[in-house]
């Protein structure tokens, strides 16, 4: 299981260095071209250095103050501060014009996300004229390739930071502010971010994926997610539900459909369409929603959410119920 | 160790010395701009905070009460009479004139103590009721621990000057204690304009 | 007994009895009493020494646990709450306990020395600023060791720190920790301007000042500057904690970002704090082992100022993810760029320093080009993050990890190691084996860029920094254990250091006064310095004292040798001035710093500790200051009659 979840996880795209989105490759670009000046910088001060100290020298008498290398020594050292003067300033224009590149406002057609940092998950929400076609959802970020992005960060409790990695640079989810990032995918693909910002126990595992699909299966996932929870049909699975509802997971989850509504917890209308549990941690699969139940503070030591005592039966019934929620 | 060549005899050199020429005077110049900067930083913080609302004081809250801060204020500037005659009297070597400056001003200092317990009232907001509260609190906490401080230095210097022995050198003390005050009672006066008169204008 | 007057040049008669009587009235008094009231700078700057590198050991020891846990992915040798007091332990160590404290320690041990001068100007305060650090960095630990330590970085971010998320006594112990560190650095501070400014030896105008001490000049006024702001702020963190302020708490009206700002507005000068005085060093030892003075000095001191002053206007650059206006963050894009140049300015001149003198490959200067490799490194990381949105890329990732210990250890740990192998001698009459400072050097140097250099890449392939542990499936194992390999590198010679020294303490070659033929005035005396520095305050009549008057060094005579008569001069130009009398040694240091520890100590449990420890610390202020056990009345005695 680890071995596959880790092939999986290698498949999806985390690093700055692969870049995904103009906005990424810009920065990328400018990255690079700043790192080959860094390092032939580094490596002309180096050997300067060393034919410093190495240099040849006859044999002279006492404390060196020859006059004569006055001249050139001065010289070099005009001409090396003038350089790297002139190298900052052409960086520090390119970094302007990057930097306006990548905040300049994508204008209308960008669809709006709402990302929510809680202590150690992300609240993710589409928002509509409509309020009834709002999505709330959490972790798992969907959006159309090839349109813009404009994501509305804040947070209800800590700084955090919202880091899509390859795709975008970051942005910090600061209580009592709100601050925003854009981006466009270049391709479909999945793409793993995380939370940047040290904001307590589980800083460490609170990723996030970022799913860009062709425009037309992005609108059916938009629409798959608006649907109320569907009814279970199974007998186990509806069995689960009524678990579900009588159990202390309704303080703090909410299913629409049901009367469980409570907005501390991630959302779990849709929690079985999701490729990840607790923040980009585990896979989503049967095993680890159970162990996940039973117990998450050994999987997440110090997450708000407590361990679970259920007796077998309802344990597998629940989770029966829950991957119901497609 | 080397062998050396004298070159100079510094025996006879004044032992007294005022203004930039004692070190205590550069340290009290340094301990003043320490505490310069932490008031400073208290009124930074003021105008940084103010951006969180939308009226300042925020809703619901007094404006200051003026009576006792500005009685407070003006005592603060007058106190520099004194402080000045001692000042110049410690220069002079004239120990009477100090000890008598000095008694006037560690009554002026007790004083000021106590009208600063009333500014606190003044204020008319608790300090944990909103973050111009804390702020305005936190101004006059960090303004009044050099209140404190300078009042139990003219204090226990007074004591000195009465109980003696006194030497020359200590009524060099006696100029560094008033470069002190100047700073107190100076900056307190742009820290009053902020606190308590700023509210009516912000 | 006064000192016999001199009108003309001429050799004194019976220099020892001099010696032996300055001696008598210097000397330290014998046994843990002389040791707890000594107002010695030497003996207060050793102790101090010794205490940051045992700080040093300490978080190096935090570092390997750390570097343990992340070696392997999901790895069991720190829980989550754990790692978050370790790494925060270790950041809090290394900047706090270690960084600053050891710089300035080094400082106070030198500078007087370097001026000519007996001690620093207030002998007493410098007893206090290291008691008051001790007392600060016991205080830290121990309550790390009772579960209590603070757990949410050596910035402490609030509202992660506030009272709501993060309940206990663990940040009010950050808060109140810092509180004692920072006193210790303003008084240190204090005390290295006004004796840089009024105790240098006559003669010793402003452009004849070593390059170290206008390295010191320049840290000690913005440890002036810069320090208070992280002390307020830690006080306004401890009220919200406390006494339920709002300073940070947006819910009333407070801001998260205003701490941020008061805190970096100190951090950024803090690393520049570290780095100062490692410029210092480095002058020193090239000089001495170029066997040439450094080249273009006005170009030095001019670079060293402009440092100090630009130093003040980087700050934002660690808020470029908060999502300030682009305008301003681009002004502080410019401002961290333009620092970069006087850097490469004093980096330019040594380059040219080494060109046209003739180097000696002994251990300091070995660690001083390990300096200009690993220095150059994170500078050059350092504009990368000048740039706003590459910054945004790589901020709180390990990318920044790796800058920052490269321009740590590389700006300021190796030219401290550099220093302790040049001054060694001079501190303890012997010097350290140099066989064993190559292996230390070569092992220590390999080891930082075995650990730091992968740190790079693994921020950039993601890796946020300040995790207790990463998943499998990130594929940052491989960088992570070969960074912990490293770091073994690095312990093991660090371990050879202290061997080293430990080693030579006993058994190292003796040092004459002046082993290196060095041109500064610490080395025309003796290796170790009698408790008066100089028998004669020495006369400094150029930029060499001692390169250039090889025969006899020229002093002036007339202070007193049987009462602690030192010399003050003129700021400018050194002309003498007048004559103080420092006061003998002293318990009551020790005492204001203990009622200081009570004050803040008691500040984390009750408001009420500010009316219990003040009129402590009153009290205890009052028996310092108060003038007693005159004995000679040499001055005028005050009439009643004026």
């Amino acid at each position: 299981m680890p071995v596959l979840f880790a092939h999986a996880l290698v498949q999806q795209s985390y690093s700055t260095l692969n870049p995904a989105s103009p906005q990424a490759r810009l920065v990328d670009r400018l990255g690079d071209s700043m790192f080959i000046t860094a390092a032939v910088v580094f490596g002309l001060v180096v050997l300067a250095l060393l034919w410093a100290v190495f240099r040849r020298r006859d044999s002279d008498e006492g404390p060196a103050e020859d006059a004569r290398r006055e001249w050139p020594l001065r010289t070099s050292a005009l001409v090396a501060t003038a350089v790297t003067t002139a190298i900052l300033f052409v960086f520090l224009i390119l970094d302007v014009s990057v930097g306006r590149s990548i905040t300049t406002n994508p204008g209308k057609g960008a669809l709006q996300i709402r990302v929510t940092g809680h202590q150690w998950w992300w609240e993710v929400q589409y928002r509509d004229s409509l309020p009834k076609n709002w999505v709330t959802t959490a972790n798992e970020i969907h959006i159309p390739v090839g349109r813009p992005v404009v994501f509305e960060l804040k947070s209800t409790d800590v700084i955090h930071s919202f880091w899509p990695i390859s795709l975008s640079p970051k942005k910090d989810q600061i209580p009592g502010d709100e601050n925003s990032l854009w981006f466009q995918a270049d391709s479909a693909g999945v793409y793993r971010g995380q939370c940047a910002e040290f904001c307590g126990h589980q800083h460490a595992k609170m990723a996030f994926l970022v799913i860009a699909d062709p425009p037309a299966e992005f609108a059916s996932w938009l629409a798959r997610q608006r649907d109320t929870a569907l009814t279970p049909t199974d007998a186990l699975a509806r069995r689960g539900k009524e678990v579900f509802l009588a159990s202390p997971c309704v303080m703090c989850h909410a299913i629409s459909g049901t009367p469980a509504g409570s907005r501390i917890g991630p959302d779990l209308t849709h929690l079985a369409s999701r490729r990840t549990l607790a923040a980009g941690t585990l896979p989503n699969t049967r095993d680890n929603l159970i162990g996940w139940i039973v117990n998450p503070q050994v999987i997440k030591p110090g997450v708000r959410m407590p361990p679970n005592q259920f007796s077998g039966p309802d344990l597998l019934a629940l989770v029966a119920y829950l991957e119901t929620l497609k | 160790m080397r062998p050396t060549r004298i070159v100079a005899d510094v025996a006879t050199l004044p032992r007294t010395v005022f203004g930039h020429r004692s070190l205590m005077w550069w340290g009290t110049l340094g301990f003043i701009v320490i505490e310069g900067s932490t008031l400073f930083i208290c009124v930074a913080s003021y105008f940084y905070l103010r951006r969180n609302f939308s009226t300042w004081p925020p809703e619901h809250v007094f404006r200051p009460a003026l009576v006792v801060p500005t009685l407070q204020a003006a005592l603060m500037l007058l106190s520099n009479i004194p402080m000045r005659w001692a000042d110049r009297a410690s220069t002079r070597m004239d120990i009477r004139g100090v000890r008598l400056a000095f008694l006037i001003c560690s009554v002026l200092a007790v004083i000021m103590t106590v009208l600063r317990w009333f500014e606190f009232q003044s204020l008319n907001v608790r300090w944990d009721s909103n973050a111009y509260g804390s702020v305005a609190w936190a101004t006059l906490t960090a303004h009044g621990t050099l209140l404190l401080l300078e009042t139990a230095e003219t204090i226990a210097f007074t004591v000195l000057l009465f109980k003696g022995p006194i030497e020359d050198r200590d009524l060099a003390g006696a100029s560094d204690n008033a470069l002190y005050w100047y700073f107190m009672s100076g900056v307190w006066i742009p820290l009053y304009v902020v606190v308590f008169l700023s509210p009516y204008f912000m | 007994m006064s000192a016999p007057s001199r009108t003309d040049a001429g050799r004194p008669a019976d220099d020892d009895a001099v010696r032996r009587q300055l001696d008598e009235t210097w000397r330290q008094a014998p046994g843990i009493w002389g040791w707890l009231s000594s107002v010695d700078h030497k003996s207060i700057g050793k102790r101090y020494i010794v205490t940051a590198m045992v700080f040093f050991i300490l978080g190096g020891l935090e570092a390997g646990v750390m570097r343990a846990q992340l070696a392997r992915p999901e790895n069991s040798v720190l829980g989550p709450d754990a790692y978050n007091q370790f790494f925060t332990m270790h950041g809090m160590t290394m900047m706090f306990l270690f960084a600053v404290p050891v710089v300035t320690a080094v400082g106070l041990y030198l500078v007087p020395l370097m001026i000519g001068a007996r001690n620093v100007a207030f002998p007493r305060l410098n007893a206090y600023g290291y008691w008051v650090y001790l007392a600060g960095g016991l205080f830290l630990y121990i309550s790390f060791f009772l579960n209590t330590g603070p757990d949410t970085g050596w910035f402490s971010y609030v509202p992660l720190a506030g009272p709501e998320f993060s309940p206990g006594k663990r940040v009010d112990v950050y808060a109140q920790s810092i509180t004692f560190t920072e006193i210790a650095a303003l008084v240190a501070a204090v005390e290295l301007i006004v004796t840089i400014f009024k105790n240098r030896a006559p003669g010793m105008t402003l452009n004849r000042m070593p390059l170290f001490v206008w390295a010191m000049l320049v840290q000690a006024f913005m440890v002036l500057f810069a320090m208070p702001w992280v002390a307020t702020a830690t006080q306004l963190l401890a009220m919200d904690r406390l006494v339920a302020t709002h300073f940070f708490n947006p819910a009333e009206g407070g801001d998260a970002l205003l701490w941020q700002h008061l805190f970096w507005f100190f951090g950024h000068p803090e690393v520049y704090i570290i780095l100062t005085p490692a410029l210092g060093f480095v002058s020193m030892i090239v000089a001495t082992f170029t066997r040439g003075p450094v080249f273009g000095y006005p170009a030095m001191v001019l670079s060293l100022l402009s440092i100090g002053f630009l130093s003040f206007g980087l700050w934002v650059h660690h808020m470029f993810a908060t999502g300030l206006p682009q305008l301003g963050q681009s002004f502080f894009t410019a401002a961290s760029m333009m620092i970069t140049v006087p850097s490469g300015i004093q980096i330019f001149c040594w380059i040219a320093t080494i060109w046209s003198g003739r180097p000696r490959f002994s251990v300091p200067f070995l660690f001083v080009l390990g300096f200009v490799v690993l220095f150059v490194i994170g500078g050059v990381t350092g504009v990368m993050f000048a740039s706003v949105s590459f910054d945004q890329q790589v901020h709180d990732t390990y990318f920044v990890v790796a800058h920052f210990h490269y321009v740590l250890i590389g700006g300021s740990v190796f030219p401290l190691l550099g220093a302790f192998y040049y001054w060694f001698p001079k501190i303890t009459g012997r010097m350290l084996d140099e066989r064993l400072g190559r292996w230390n050097f070569w092992l220590v140097f390999v080891g930082v860029n075995l650990t730091f250099f992968p740190m790079h890449q693994l921020g950039l392939d993601g890796m946020p920094r300040r995790v207790y542990t990463y998943l499998a499936g990130t594929g940052w194992g491989r960088l992570n254990l070969l960074a912990t390999a490293g770091a073994v590198l690095v312990v093991l010679g660090v371990l050879l250091f202290v061997i080293n020294v430990a080693r030579s303490l006993r058994r190292g070659v003796r040092a004459g006064d002046d082993p290196w033929a060095a041109d500064t005035l610490e080395w025309a005396t003796t290796s170790p310095p009698p408790p008066y520095n100089f028998t004669y305050i020495p006369v400094v009549e150029s930029g060499s004292p001692l390169w250039e008057r090889s025969e006899e060094l020229a002093a002036v005579s007339g202070l007193r040798t049987d009462v602690r008569d030192v010399l003050v001069t003129t700021l400018l130009d050194a002309r003498p001035d007048s004559l103080h009398r420092h006061p003998p040694p002293s318990i009551w240091p020790l005492l204001a710093a203990v009622a200081t520890t009570i004050l803040f100590v008691t500040l984390i449990f009750t408001p009420w500790g500010a009316v219990i420890g003040t009129p402590l610390l009153l009290l205890t202020l009052l028996g310092w200051g108060w003038p007693h056990g005159r004995d000679h009345r040499e001055q005028r005695m005050v009439e009643q009659t004026g």
